[in-house]
Formats: C-alpha cells, structure tokens, sequence
C-alpha cells in the first residue's frame, strides 16, 4: 500500500513530464490560457454588472460580493486543474479505453486524474488571488496568521466541495450512457455559489446547504471573513464538510468503478 | 434532401434512447429556472424597473434564454474533433454526402430532442410555476424564423471552429474560448440591456447577439413591432448568410490541408 | 499450487431490452424490461507458471469476461478464481503487482509522453529498483532496440513499435502472469513474426506466465502449447495445440467467382468433384456472400492444389482467394465433436 507521501510523489512526476508534453502545444496553451483568462474575465464582468445595478443584494455590498467571488474563484480552482480528466469519463467508458486504469498497482482515482493537469486553470486562480487581495484593501479586512490559516482551511475544504459534486456527477457514466447532463447540471449550479444563500428560501437553500452544498463553495466560508460576527455555527463545519462530502463522492467512485462490466464479451 | 433526412432522424432517436440523459437534462433546466428566480427576485427587491426592464421581462428573458441555450447549443465543433481524434474524418469524405449539410442534419435531429426536452417543460415552468406573464404580438410569430436563423449562425460558427481541428492538432481551448466569448457577447446569461450603452451598440451589430438575443427579445417582448423585428432579423439573416458561406469556403481550404497532411 | 485456479466460475449480465423504430425508442424511457445474459457458464481449468495459452473462441464466447474476472475487473457471479492464491477481485492493486496487461487496440502508455518516460513512470508505480530496470531496459533495447525509441513521443509510434512498446512495457516489472489481447492486430507479417518471438523470449527469461486472447492462429500456433477453447460460456477444448493444430492446419476454404454462376452452379461442382476425387472427398461446397462459392478443404483426404486445378480447368472462374479456416468454423467443427 502506497503511503501519501509516496501519492504525491508519484504526481509530481507524472504531471512535470505531462506538463512538458503539453507545452509543446504552444498555440494551443495560449489560446487557452488567454481564452480562460478572458473568460473569468468575462464571467466576473457580468457578476459586477447585475450587481452593480443593485445598492446590494440581500444586504451585502458590491465589495463584500467581489470578494465572495474572488474566494469562489480561488475555490473552483483546485477542481479545474487537478480533476479536469472527470469530464471524459464518460468518453472512456463508451470507447472501453476506462478498463486501462484497473491494472496498475494504483488508486484508480488518482491514475485516472493524474492524466490531465489543467494549465489554463492557473489562470483562473491567478485572477482569483488578485481579485481577493483587492477586495480586501477595499474592504479593509484585517489579516492576522491565525485568519491567514483559517483562509488556507476554509480555501481547502472549499474546493473539496466543489471537487466533490462535479466528480460524483461525472461518476453517472458508469451507470447512465448519456450522463452529460448530470454533470451539466452540476456545472451549471457551481455558477451560483457567489451568491448570498439568503436570496433563496425554503426548499432551494435546504437543497444548496446540506444536499448539493454550493453554499460551502464560496459563500458560508467567506462569512468566517467578512461578518465575523453574525457567523453561524454551520460555517465552522466548512472544513468538516469538505472531507465527508469528499468521502461520499469518493463512495460513489468506488461503487462506479465496481459496477462497470466493459464493453464486449 | 433523402439522403439527409435519416441523419436527423438517427441523431433525434440517439437523444431519446438515453432515456436517463433525457430526463436529467429536464430536470437540470427546471432547476436553473428556479435559481434563476430567487437570483432575480432579490435583485429586483430595491426597484420596480432596472435597465428599462421589468422582473417579469428579465426573468422571462433569463427563464426563455436558458431553454433556447440548450436549443442552440450545436456541438458541431466538439462532434468534428470527435471525428478527427477518432480518424473518421476519412469516412465522410469519401462518401457523396456534403460535410457541412451533413453536420447540419445532424445537428438538427439533436435540436428536435433539446426542443422536447427542454421547451416544453420550461414553457409548463415560466407559465404555471412560476407564474410569468407573458405578452402577445408579432414577435411570436417571428420566433420560429429567429430562432432558425440563430441556429444556422451558431452552426456556422461552430463548424467554423471545427474545421481549425483540420489544421491543429489541439483546438480544445479555441472552443472554450468561443464558448465564453459567444455565451457572454450574445445576451445568454444577461439582458443585453445590462451591459453599459457603448458596449451595447458595439455589439448590436456582432453575429453573438444575433443568437440569443435577437429571438429572445421576440419571445418576450413580442409586442415591438415589426421596425424592431424586421432589422434585428436582416442582421441575422445577413450573418447566417455570410457565416454558412464562409464556413463553406473554409472547407474547402481546410480539405486541402487534411489531403495533404493524410487521414 | 497452480498460478491460476478456476473453479465452476460463472458470470452474469443483465441486459436491457430494447424495442426498435421511433415508438419503441419512446417506450423504452418508460421501460424496465431486463433478461440475463450467462456471459461464463461454469468453466474450470488450471495454469501453472511459464505456461503459455492460448485462451481463444468466437466473439460473444465469454473470452474477455473470463480475462476481466482474471484481472480483477468483474466479480464472478459463482464458482472460484484464484491467482497466486488470492480472489482477484477483492485484491485489485495487490493483483496488479504481479500482472502485466496488453490490450491490442489501445496502449497502457502515456500519449503524449516520449517512450522512455512512460517506462519511467512504470518504474515509481511498480517500484522497481534501478538495478532491475537497467537490466530489464537493456534487454528490451536487444530484443527490439527499444532505445532508438527512448525520446519519442508514444503518439507518434507506427503501430507495430507501439505494440512492442506496450509488451515490453508490460514486462518491466518481472509479472508471474502477462494478458496479452490481440497483440498482433492489424500488423504486417513481419512485425507479427517480431512480435512472436519477442514474447516467447520474454517467457523463456523469466518464465513468465503467458494468457493469450486472439483471432489470429497465426499467434496461436507460433506461440501456445496449450489452448482452451470457449464459446458461449463453455469450454469445448482444453488441451494440447498439437491435436487442433491438425483440425486448424489441414482446412482451407478456396474462395471462387465463378463465371455465368447460377442456381445449378454448387450443385455441378458438387457432382462433378465427387466424380474426380470420390465421395469422402471431405470437400463442402456453399454459396456464402452474393456470386462467391465457398470450397472447403479437407487437405487430409485432398490437396489443396489438385482441387484448385481441377476446378480451374473445368470451370471459367473469375477470381480465386483462398483462406485458412476461420476461427468461427474451427470452434463449430470443435463443437461438433471433431476433437472427440
């Protein structure tokens, strides 16, 4: 049994030489980089536009919702560039080309994702972090190491969110031969995490809280942030929550990969 | 005309066949709808009228607007570097069928699918749900019109795009590009009427806005006129025009280049 | 002990039924219609190391199921499978240390990865000490001058280095069992015959147990001393190649155009190669696609060329191929009792 330590060692060797192959692609690398660079862009543009046209929405101000964004975008991050490969499972599946993966002596998840280690997603963390280090002089949030911490554990568990629900709607492949629009969904929803969990009642916020919690993606982490004082003890499960929906997904790969027969006889 | 029509057929029943994928894409619109709502509803909480539009009219145009994305969501350029990938592209050109109305055909029997799997609960959605007003007039008519001419464009576009495929070997991140370029300039995800007026009147005349825009303005604000309707449906038949004859000319350059460099 | 042990193993699949045209499409959504499929049904043999088998039948006979039940992929539905001592299934990662797995069709290689880094990866995932890699390293560059190879791109390999990549690849960790499907798919006769005696020389090194999957008898019979034949989940033979390799050796099937063919054409033929060469002539006579007769040869009872000439000089005939006997005919002569 393999060690983490000796996990990630593997990875780094596996994504430097992947990394130089795909450099080699220069037209491509580029036009991605700068395509995902308009992108975010484009997507935090029109974010500021609807809200710019408010005083503010639900009670928080133009600022505190850039930085929600900004915390949303450094949060998606890890998912784009680490677990990119979950969008073509169901291309393996229906090719047959899945069954390579059960015959290393490795975590299928992890040699399945080690595969593909998204550049241009750099990028869109790049414009993240510039985008969060701003909202913060605007708003004057007070970085001690103690709240630098929090924001690493807090970032952390918020990506597990977010890795979690786009993989385990990837994992309807294996059951479903049209799965994409599960995933779509899934995708689709990641869209509204910025957004106060305020606006929505009822059935909706239970729904984004504790069944597909987007709210843990950018919105209940960054209250720890920027209202302190009105934080709910939910939000101080972030990190918690990251892990076990982690390990749900991960219980759903695992039934996934059990299941799956393969093509032909 | 025969030989075409089984493809749409073939593509229509692929779409139903995943009877899984079928109800999922229903249920994924119904759910964006409903975000979409409360997202909208507290916005509008401060003013009656923003940008010159009621809730009603931008929650339609929000609600109408993510069942006509799904619509003109061609995959005309993911299917052509499907193909390349594969090394089918060989297959279609020795047949005596024309690549481009093929992809065409094809694309259209995915269309039909998305129309009944999306129009039909969305229009169940927006008008009992939730309750949308919507108005009467000479858009409604136009729609179908808009909506096919908006078809064509996003085709040719996305065709355009999968042709590059015949060049390079790596054109994924040209088609996210256009991907977010389209869905942003075209008024898929916001009114035009949000972005700041310059912008506006740069892209009233962009092929983007042609697509999403154009018919859902028809949709629901129907009751403009027809000296709104009828130049906002010569742009786009202007570009679906330009756009499927230069998507035409591509192809035969970029056939060229696939000749030469081997199937 | 046996490096694999099966036992009655069997393997079931449900499958949904689906109703055909445009209605039973929209039916279907609505449907929950299921039969089961016997993909294995109750097959037992035993491989000790360093053997080398061929393990071949028909498509749909339940070969991969078997191989993917070996492999730890699928779980047997009855019945045991061991290999070395353990349950497959419930020891995937364990397994997969002491196996090599080549699929013809697709590579376990890095894509866009230069040769020598796949294999360098393979050497962390399989923690192979350098001593054994060098060596390993050196003997493939002898056995198919694997180095001129090292900085290329795997995407970039004709077929047949990729698929000498692939073996080699699959090696490298000094595996008890190698999988080997369809190894020699789609290449020419040369590399076929390169490829062939690479793999017997992998064995001979280290006795590596060899399972090999193919259509090809070509492979079968320059490689295996032994075969299992399945088919529809069943095995018909188990044994010495030797015994088919008579069955496989003696049949060709003479393919004729036949000039003004018509509905007395098989017929004449018939008649007319009972007159020359007797009634146990064990030549059959059939019409298989549009305007193509079918001969087949029993070359034990009548030489391939004494038929060719004779019908060549009796008959007009257009074109003329001639095939050894297909794996599909061989499993159904096995399956008619002909091995008895």
């Amino acid at each position: 049994m393999r060690s983490l330590a000796e996990y990630l060692r593997l990875y780094l060797i596996i994504e430097t030489q992947y990394i130089k192959a795909r450099m080699q692609y220069r037209a491509d690398f580029i036009i991605s980089s700068i395509g995902m660079f308009f992108s975010s862009l484009a997507t935090l543009g029109v974010f500021w536009v609807i809200l710019g046209t408010v005083p503010n929405l639900a009670g928080w101000s133009l600022m505190e919702m850039i930085f929600i964004y900004a915390f949303y975008m450094i949060a998606i991050s890890p998912m784009q560039i680490l677990f990119d490969h979950a969008w073509n499972i169901r291309f393996h599946i229906q090719q047959g080309t899945f069954l390579k993966y059960y015959f290393r002596p490795l975590n299928m998840m992890f040699y399945y994702m080690s595969e593909m280690f998204d550049l241009k997603g750099l990028t869109q963390l790049a414009v993240g972090i510039a985008l969060l280090v701003y909202a913060s002089i605007q708003l004057h949030l007070d970085w001690t190491l103690i709240r630098v911490i929090l924001l690493l554990i807090t970032l952390f568990s918020a990506a597990l969110v977010q890795i979690s629900i786009i993989v385990a709607a990837s994992c309807a492949a294996f059951w479903v031969t049209n799965s994409y629009p599960v995933l779509g969904l899934a995708w689709k929803l990641r869209e509204f995490s910025p957004y106060p969990m305020s606006i929505f009642d009822g059935a909706f916020r239970f729904a984004f809280t504790y069944v597909i919690p987007i709210g843990f993606v950018a919105f209940y982490p960054s209250q720890i942030f920027l209202r302190p004082e009105q934080v709910s003890p939910l939000t101080y499960f972030s990190p918690l929550i990251g892990v076990g929906l982690f390990a749900i997904t991960y219980w759903i790969w695992t039934k996934g990969v059990n299941s799956y027969t393969g093509t032909g006889s | 005309m025969r030989i075409y029509l089984p493809i749409a057929r073939a593509t229509f029943m692929v779409g139903l066949v995943y009877r899984f994928g079928f109800l999922f894409t229903i249920i994924g619109n119904v759910v964006y709808l409903g975000v979409a709502y409360y997202l909208w509803k507290s916005i509008y909480h401060y003013s009656e009228v923003i940008r010159g539009l009621t809730f009603n009219e931008t929650f339609l145009y929000v609600g109408v607007g993510s069942a006509v994305f799904v619509l003109l969501k061609t995959y005309a350029d993911w299917f052509i570097h499907y193909e390349i990938r594969e090394g089918n592209i060989a297959n279609y050109l020795t047949k005596p069928v024309d690549y481009q109305i093929y992809n065409l055909f094809a694309n259209l029997g995915s269309l039909l699918v998305s129309l009944l799997a999306i129009s039909i609960p969305t229009a169940i959605m927006l008008g009992l749900v939730f309750r949308v007003k919507v108005a009467f007039g000479i858009g409604l008519v136009l729609f179908p019109i808009g909506l096919f001419l908006a078809f064509l464009i996003s085709f040719s576009i996305d065709y355009f795009i999968g042709l590059m495929g015949f060049y390079s070997e790596s054109v994924w991140g040209l088609s996210i590009t256009k991907e977010i370029i389209v869905t942003v300039l075209s008024g898929a995800l916001i009114p035009l009427q949000f972005f700041p007026d310059a912008i506006q009147r740069v892209l009233y005349w962009l092929p983007f806005q042609a697509i999403y825009h154009t018919p859902l303005m028809m949709l629901t604000r129907p009751n403009q006129g027809l000296n709104v309707f009828l130049p906002m449906m010569a742009i786009q038949l202007v570009w679906a025009v330009l756009l499927f004859i230069a998507a035409r000319l591509f192809y035969n350059q970029a056939i060229k280049v696939l000749r030469i460099a081997g199937g | 002990m046996s490096l694999i042990h099966i036992d009655n193993l069997s393997k079931d699949f449900r499958i949904l039924n689906r109703r055909e045209g445009l209605g039973g499409a929209f039916r279907d959504l609505f449907s929950g219609d299921y039969r089961t499929i016997e993909a294995v049904a109750g097959i037992s043999f035993d491989i000790q190391p360093g053997e080398i088998v061929g393990y071949i039948g028909p498509n749909g006979a339940g070969k991969s199921t078997t191989i993917k039940m070996m492999t730890g992929i699928l779980k047997p539905s009855g019945g045991i499978i061991e290999v070395n001592g353990r349950a497959p299934y419930d020891n995937r990662i364990r397994q997969a240390q002491i196996m090599g797995v080549v699929f013809g069709q697709r590579t376990q290689l890095w894509w866009d990865l230069p040769v020598i880094e796949s294999f360098k990866i393979l050497r962390e995932i399989y923690k192979v000490d350098q001593k054994t890699f060098d060596r390993h390293m050196n003997m493939f560059n002898d056995l198919v001058g694997l180095g001129a190879l090292y900085s290329q791109q795997v995407r970039t390999l004709s077929l047949g280095q990729r698929m000498l990549c692939d073996i080699t690849a699959s090696f490298l960790h000094n595996p008890q069992v190698v999988f080997l499907d369809e190894p020699t798919i789609g290449l020419d006769i040369s590399i076929k015959a390169k490829i062939r005696s690479v793999i017997k020389e992998l064995n001979s090194e280290r006795n590596t147990t060899i399972i090999l999957t193919t259509h090809d008898l070509g492979d079968v019979e320059a490689l295996c001393q032994r075969i299992i034949i399945i088919d529809k989940g069943k095995i018909l033979y188990d044994g010495d190649i030797k015994k088919v390799n008579a069955l496989f050796g003696a049949y060709r099937t003479l393919k004729l155009q036949i000039n003004n063919f018509n509905e007395k054409t098989i017929q004449t033929l018939t008649d007319k190669l009972c007159e020359q060469f007797g009634t146990e002539n064990g030549i059959t006579v059939a019409e298989t696609e549009e305007f193509w007769t079918d001969v087949t040869i029993d070359q034990a009872r009548t030489p391939l060329s004494d038929v060719l000439n004779f019908v060549m000089s009796n008959f007009k005939v257009d074109d003329v191929r001639i095939l050894e006997i297909s794996m599909e005919n061989v499993v159904r002569k096995v399956y008619d009792g002909a091995l008895g």
